[in-house]
């Protein structure tokens, strides 16, 4: 379970709060989808959860621990897909996926059969052997997103998961996501596709200028917009809105 | 604005990473002039270190010259060692920004004309040219301006003749890279170029310390260097009677008033600005044509059976330091060019001291004022100096002190991990370590050589270098943990652009200078020396770990990368 409450974030270099008392619960065994347009504060807000960033005021909290307090306890329970997957373009993709394991306590054992898994599923394991820096952009995101699945975690947060993916890993990543919140796990992510949040979303937040607009199911939006459009229009009307207010 | 103006101002920027305005919305950041005007000073004090050297190379030069009546001839040595320097500095310079990034990709994707495209980035190398040549220009200048009084238009064609000279060599360059990453495939690598330039770089970095070290001795005997320089057979005379735009240079600022010299000035325009003209004229075209496919990797794939046994061998769990020091060596700038001032400054240094021993090695033999060396060396001395030496090789690899910033890019997802701030920073000291023990051997290992020690001396002064190594490291890592450059556009400049780096080495030359007269002061013998220089800096780089955890952890948590 994720859960922030209050949460304010102005970076020391800005006039303007990036992220202004957002508020928002994901609960256990839910997809979550966070939307919002750029700037919107969608990484920051992401930032905050998995401890990359201190917020100014309110409480992050994973699985209830509050992750101010006990930060490494907190980590441990997240699974992270940063929305920028250029990473350690130097070392080779095993050399990665080795790091990323001891760092998070996997077993020899554990650990070779998701990546096995995974890596299978995703269509990079005849390039485990090779260089990150050789890599395209979407070979990156599958190894980062294997990476993150090595020490099961109960919650994963995804920024951006979608760019760079071919159809088949996308298809593969949405199958993924969905068999992990069966199996009573969180999934957090954000992104910009709307066919994918309102195919996949059990629940959703929309952020606009730092603020949450919305909090809730697709239906419970167009109940509250009183239209019944896709999510695209009311995405739009919501933050159109919300500008002109 | 033009496109040729608009590109050359990004090239600009992105070269010599400018400081670009205040955006709206963001705050006026106070520390952030501070540092500009620290650096600056730095700049300063570095300059002007360079200039002190080059004042008295040609102060000396002059007073040889002038015995013979043909000081003029500064002059020409002037141009001409601003030609050899831009053509050195000038063909890296181009080679390394050849391709700068991806963005170049996204430029010919645009209704471009090659030539705005070429042009714009001549410019932009020609820029740090026309300034090493102007600097030298202008160092010979004032040493002659001083002591000839000549007409103020010496000065007006000796600042042309700087600002002209780089032209011709850069459009060598060029004429040589162009056709080469043309048809040479395998350079067209970033890495590939970064390591062909730092092997240039290597080279003229020992050509240039020989040429320094061969004037360094003849400005003793002022005689011999006019000689050697005012010779038909000298270099400067060969060069000058078959390089063009020296010659005019020269002509001119030696009538500086005549009409000659205004008909010299001109010839060297025309001459110096017609070979950029066919290089961007002609070969724009083939320079934009060999962007195309720059920095393109090919994955190497395993077979689907291979692929099984790979992640049985390969996937295994380590110890999680040792996973972290293995991550910050792979990760670490290995490309020659830091042989100049990076991690392989070990390598390199003994090779420069080395050079330098072989030039002057009769001189210093046969110098009466280092007779009575030999027994100073046993007197404790020579154990000081290979501690100090070894010392100085540790320290200055600049791991520890921009061990943060070289780490910026990575260090949000480091964030993200459940990492002890004090393990990831203590494995980054690990990595400095490594390299302070090294150092430490390689450069008492060289004293040992050229000062032929004892083995009292070489176990006395190994642990005081490694301790001393150490509490630099320490005190590097606490600078770049307080005072992280975490906004860079190329990993380079997190190192070699660096204030942390140029501090630490500025404070390291410092702290041993003071050790090294502490130790002449006292008399130190070996034992006194490797106790005082070995247990004190050690116990203080104990004193300065201790708190350390804490700190690291409060900055990391500040940190916004």
């Amino acid at each position: 379970m994720l859960e922030l409450s209050g949460i304010s974030k102005t970076y020391a270099k800005s006039a303007v709060k990036a992220v202004d008392d957002l508020s928002v619960a994901v609960r256990d065994g839910e997809i979550f989808g966070f939307l919002g347009p750029n700037g919107a504060g969608k990484t920051t807000t992401i930032k905050v959860l998995t401890g990359v960033l201190r917020a100014d005021s309110g409480h992050a909290m994973v699985d209830g621990i509050e992750i101010a307090a006990d930060p490494l306890g907190a980590k441990r329970r997240i699974g992270y897909v940063t929305d920028n997957p250029e990473l350690f373009a130097r070392l080779k993709a095993a050399e990665y996926l080795n790091f990323v394991g001891d760092v998070y306590g996997v077993d020899t054992v554990t650990r070779q059969s998701r990546v096995a898994e995974y890596a299978s599923r995703f269509e990079i394991k005849d390039a485990l052997g090779g260089s990150i820096g050789s890599f395209s952009h979407g070979m990156k995101q599958k190894l980062l997103i294997t990476a993150s699945l090595l020490h099961d975690p109960q919650n994963w947060v995804l920024d951006e998961p979608m760019v760079g993916l071919d159809p088949k890993a996308a298809f593969a990543l949405k199958e993924i996501m969905r068999t992990r919140a069966a199996a009573g796990k969180t999934v957090f992510f954000s992104t910009h596709v709307m066919e994918v949040a309102e195919r996949l979303c059990d629940r959703l937040a929309i952020i606009n200028k730092g603020r949450i607009v919305f909090t809730g199911t697709l239906a419970e939006l167009k109940a509250m917009q009183g239209a019944d459009g896709s999510l695209e229009s009311l995405f739009l009307e919501l933050v159109d809105d919300d500008a002109e207010a | 604005m033009n496109v040729y103006l608009s590109l050359a101002r990004l090239y600009i920027q992105s070269f010599y990473n400018l400081p670009t305005g205040k955006s709206p919305g963001m705050k006026r950041d106070q520390k952030s002039i501070r540092k500009a005007i620290a650096f600056g000073a730095l700049m300063v004090l570095v300059v002007g270190d360079f200039g002190y050297l080059f004042v008295m190379v040609n102060l000396g030069m002059y007073k040889g010259l002038a015995m013979v009546g043909m000081q003029g001839i500064l002059v020409l040595n002037a141009a001409i060692m601003a030609t050899m320097l831009t053509l050195v500095v000038g063909f890296m310079t181009a080679l390394s920004t050849y391709y700068l990034n991806d963005m170049e990709l996204q430029l010919l994707s645009m209704p471009i004309q090659p030539r705005a495209l070429f042009g714009a980035k001549f410019t932009a190398v020609y820029i740090s040219e026309a300034l090493f040549s102007v600097f030298f220009m202008a160092i010979a200048m004032m040493v002659f301006g001083i002591k000839e009084g000549p007409n103020p238009l010496f000065y007006v064609w000796g600042t042309l003749a700087g600002l002209l000279l780089p032209f011709p060599v850069l459009a060598v360059s060029y004429l040589i890279q162009i056709p080469l990453l043309s048809c040479a495939g395998f350079l067209k690598n970033k890495r590939t170029i970064m390591i062909v330039g730092g092997v240039v770089g290597i080279a003229a970095a020992l050509g240039f310390n020989v040429f320094i070290q061969n004037m360094m001795m003849r400005i003793q005997d002022p005689a011999a260097l006019a000689d050697s320089m005012a010779s038909p057979d000298s270099f400067i005379t060969r060069m000058g009677s078959v390089y063009p735009p020296a010659l005019f240079a020269w002509r001119a600022m030696s009538h500086p008033a005549s009409a000659g010299a205004i008909g010299s000035m001109l010839a060297m325009v025309v001459v110096c600005l017609a070979g950029p003209a066919i290089v961007i004229f002609f070969l724009s075209g083939a320079y934009a044509k060999s962007l195309v496919g720059f920095n393109e990797a090919h994955v190497r794939k395993l077979t689907k059976t291979g692929a099984d046994r790979f992640i049985t061998r390969h996937i295994r769990s380590g110890y999680l330091f040792l996973t972290l020091v293995r991550r910050e060596l792979a990760m670490m700038n290995r490309e020659p060019m830091y042989l100049l001032n990076g991690p392989f400054i070990i390598i390199l240094m003994p090779i420069v001291v080395g050079v330098m021993f072989m030039v002057q090695k009769n001189a210093l033999l046969n110098d009466p004022g280092l007779a009575g060396l030999r027994a100073f060396v046993d007197g404790g001395f020579g154990c000081a100096l290979a501690g100090l030496v070894g010392a100085f090789m540790g320290s200055s690899t600049s791991i520890a002190c921009t061990s943060v910033s070289r780490d910026a890019r990575i260090l949000p997802f480091m964030k993200s991990l459940p990492l002890k701030p004090a393990t990831y920073m203590l494995a980054k000291l690990a990595h400095g370590l490594i390299f302070a023990f090294l150092g430490s051997i390689i450069g008492v290992g060289l004293i040992t050589v050229v000062l032929r020690l004892g083995p009292v001396d070489v176990l006395a002064s190994f642990p005081a270098a490694l301790s001393m190594s150490i509490l630099l490291n320490v005190g590097g890592l606490w600078l770049d943990t307080a005072n992280p450059r975490l906004d860079w556009e190329n990993p380079i400049a997190a190192m070699k652009q660096n204030p942390n780096a140029v501090i630490a080495i500025l404070g390291g030359m410092v702290l041993l200078g003071g050790s090294g007269y502490i130790a002449f002061r006292a008399s130190m013998g070996s034992a006194a020396f490797a106790l005082w220089f070995g247990a004190v800096p050690f116990v203080m780089s104990l004193v300065m770990l201790a708190p350390y955890p804490r700190f690291a952890e409060k900055r990391m948590a500040r940190m916004e990368a």
